[in-house]
């Protein structure tokens, strides 16, 4: 602004046009499923539905495939979550705390999950688990996820680990602490922020992941992402495809709701690969 | 080589660690680094290596057969053409669309810039497949946009849903807070000083942009067309739902080979012809993201 105190102050007009475009862009097709989630009665052309209520909701909890994709999601995510910080979090701590031969090969390694289009990638998996009886397998799926969240739990936790106060650990070791009780009391708590984040981005990225279910785990494995593709492919009632979009999005909600509070949006996007 | 060897930290643990800890740091990355060997190096270099033999009547033998019928076969041939175009159109438009952002959220201190930015990364908080389901209700046959324009008296649009242009549009709402942070990071060392500058000089904003910005931010650019193009070989959900059914794009018709055409040996050729003509990409990708790692480490 300062660099324009000589000029005469010209009138912003890009900041509202963007504004505008972009609410429009982005808001328009969200808003609409919401208000379908709502509605009752909505006959084309009406701009507003005839009439507004909770009808379809109470049908849709009492499906048994909505409930059925709904715990399938939950605890495949849940257990490529739980898998995930098994074997990342030794891992990560190791990268960045300790010394042994390959360090540095083995920790750009990782860097192979985005050196591939993920879907052919799937596709050379996929070729694999067919020869083994993988495929409509439930842990077939779980082992390709848990590729997938590497990146997070591995590349996020490392960066915490390394950023702990070194300083703070001595002096407890000084005191007599054993190393265990120095890493439980002073280096996980200082790391647990970037840990939960990555736990977070963990589990609800592998609880919308779509491709590895569709391609290795249908038709035996039903998620609720899968759900969604057979009710855009096939469901006459629009309500249902709305209602199940409003309860689907809640992980991405409180993923949000977290990232605006813990993350900031660059670290977000640096996690995601911008 | 990386500066994670480099850091304090790494020379702290190799004096503590001397000796006997050694093979425990193996034993803990051990399980990670065999998942991306054996389901990432190992299935790529298989299927590369799969896809270029036959059997003989001495065994194997070296053979570009799978790779002869991809390139002559014409349904094949429209499909990847297809992806390509779509490829090249959702960078430019990503491109075009986030380079404006960029540079308002970078150089003005409006409390509009906050809205935008909120509105331009709230994509990353909407999964694709329920995206997917939002764009068929807005822009399919009698979706909202019909509405609004009926009711505007105007006639209907001819839809996007089950053209290109359906994955095309869903692709950009999708990728674009990921270009915008891409793009905005690398605005971040176009300093306002250098642009004050040319300002004082006499020169307009097109000329700035074009002299001053771009050749700053040209790596940056780079980086984004990448990240976009990459996603885009290896998308799936949206054309799958939004994009029409012949010709379709590679995601789609890579799944259709293996699973229902139930020939692994064509889809492999289509997955390693995506992996030939994403690495030039995927190299520049790779590069960067390391490169960022290194400056958070050190």
């Amino acid at each position: 602004m300062i660099a324009r105190l000589g000029l005469p102050r010209r009138l912003d007009w890009k900041g509202p046009l963007i504004a505008t475009a972009l609410s429009v862009a982005i808001l328009l097709p969200l808003i609409n499923v919401a208000v379908w989630a709502f509605t009752e009665v909505w006959r084309y052309p009406a701009v507003i539905p005839q009439k507004f209520g909770l009808r379809f909701w109470g049908d849709m909890l009492a499906r048994g495939d909505v409930r059925e994709a709904m715990s399938t999601s939950l605890s495949l995510a849940a257990i490529v979550t739980a898998l995930s910080v098994v074997i990342c979090l030794p891992a990560s701590y190791a990268f960045a705390r300790m010394n042994f031969p390959g360090r540095n090969l083995f920790f750009m390694s990782f860097l192979t999950v985005y050196a591939f289009p993920k879907f052919g990638l799937y596709i050379t998996i996929a070729a694999i688990f067919i020869g083994l009886g993988l495929i409509g397998n439930f842990w077939g799926v779980v082992l390709i996820q848990l590729v997938s969240t590497l990146m997070f739990m591995v590349w996020i936790p490392v960066t915490a680990f390394q950023n702990v106060d070194r300083r703070q650990e001595e002096a407890a070791r000084d005191l007599g602490a054993s190393p265990l009780r120095v890493f439980w009391s002073v280096t996980l708590p200082q790391a647990l922020p970037a840990i939960s984040a990555a736990v977070l981005l963990t589990f609800v990225n592998t609880f919308y992941e779509t491709e590895v279910a569709w391609l290795i785990g249908a038709p035996e494995v039903r998620t609720v992402p899968l759900l969604m593709i057979r009710f855009i492919n096939s469901e006459l009632v629009v309500q249902y495809g709305a209602i199940l979009s409003l309860a689907m999005w809640v992980p991405s909600f409180l993923l949000l709701i977290a990232a605006r509070r813990f993350l900031g949006a660059q670290a977000l996007g640096r996690a995601l690969g911008a | 080589m990386s500066s994670v060897d480099a850091t304090p930290i790494g020379a702290g643990a190799k004096a503590r660690g001397a000796g006997g800890r050694r093979p425990i740091g193996l034993l803990l990355v051990a399980a990670p680094v065999a998942l991306v060997l054996g389901l990432i190096i190992w299935p790529v270099a298989l299927s590369v290596f799969d896809t270029l033999t036959v059997h003989g009547p001495q065994g194997l033998e070296f053979s570009l057969e799978a790779y002869r019928f991809f390139f002559t076969d014409g349904f094949s041939l429209r499909n990847l053409w297809l992806t390509i175009r779509v490829a090249a159109i959702c960078t430019v438009l990503l491109l075009v669309i986030s380079l404006p952002i960029a540079l308002y959220l970078r150089f003005s201190e409006t409390r509009l810039a906050g809205y935008i930015q909120a509105l331009a990364l709230f994509p990353l908080f909407v999964p694709s497949i329920l995206l997917a389901y939002a764009l068929i209700r807005t822009l399919g046959p009698n979706g909202t946009v019909d509405t609004l324009l009926v009711a505007a008296g105007l006639p209907k649009m001819p839809t996007p849903y089950l053209t290109p242009w359906g994955p095309i549009i869903g692709l950009v709402w999708d990728n674009l807070p990921l270009t915008l942070l891409i793009v905005l990071a690398g605005l971040a060392n176009v300093s306002r000083a250098s642009i004050e500058a040319a300002r004082d000089v006499g020169a307009g904003s097109l000329t700035i942009l074009w002299h001053i910005i771009l050749p700053r931010i040209r790596g940056t650019l780079l980086v984004a067309a990448s990240f976009v193009i990459l996603g885009l070989f290896s998308a799936f959900t949206l054309p799958y739902l939004l994009g029409p059914a012949a010709p379709e794009m590679m995601g789609p018709f890579m799944r259709r080979t293996i699973i229902e055409v139930d020939d692994p040996v064509q889809a492999r050729t289509q997955a390693v012809v995506t992996f030939a003509l994403c690495a030039v990409f995927a190299l520049f990708y790779v590069r960067s993201v390391a490169r960022s790692r290194r400056e958070q480490t050190s």
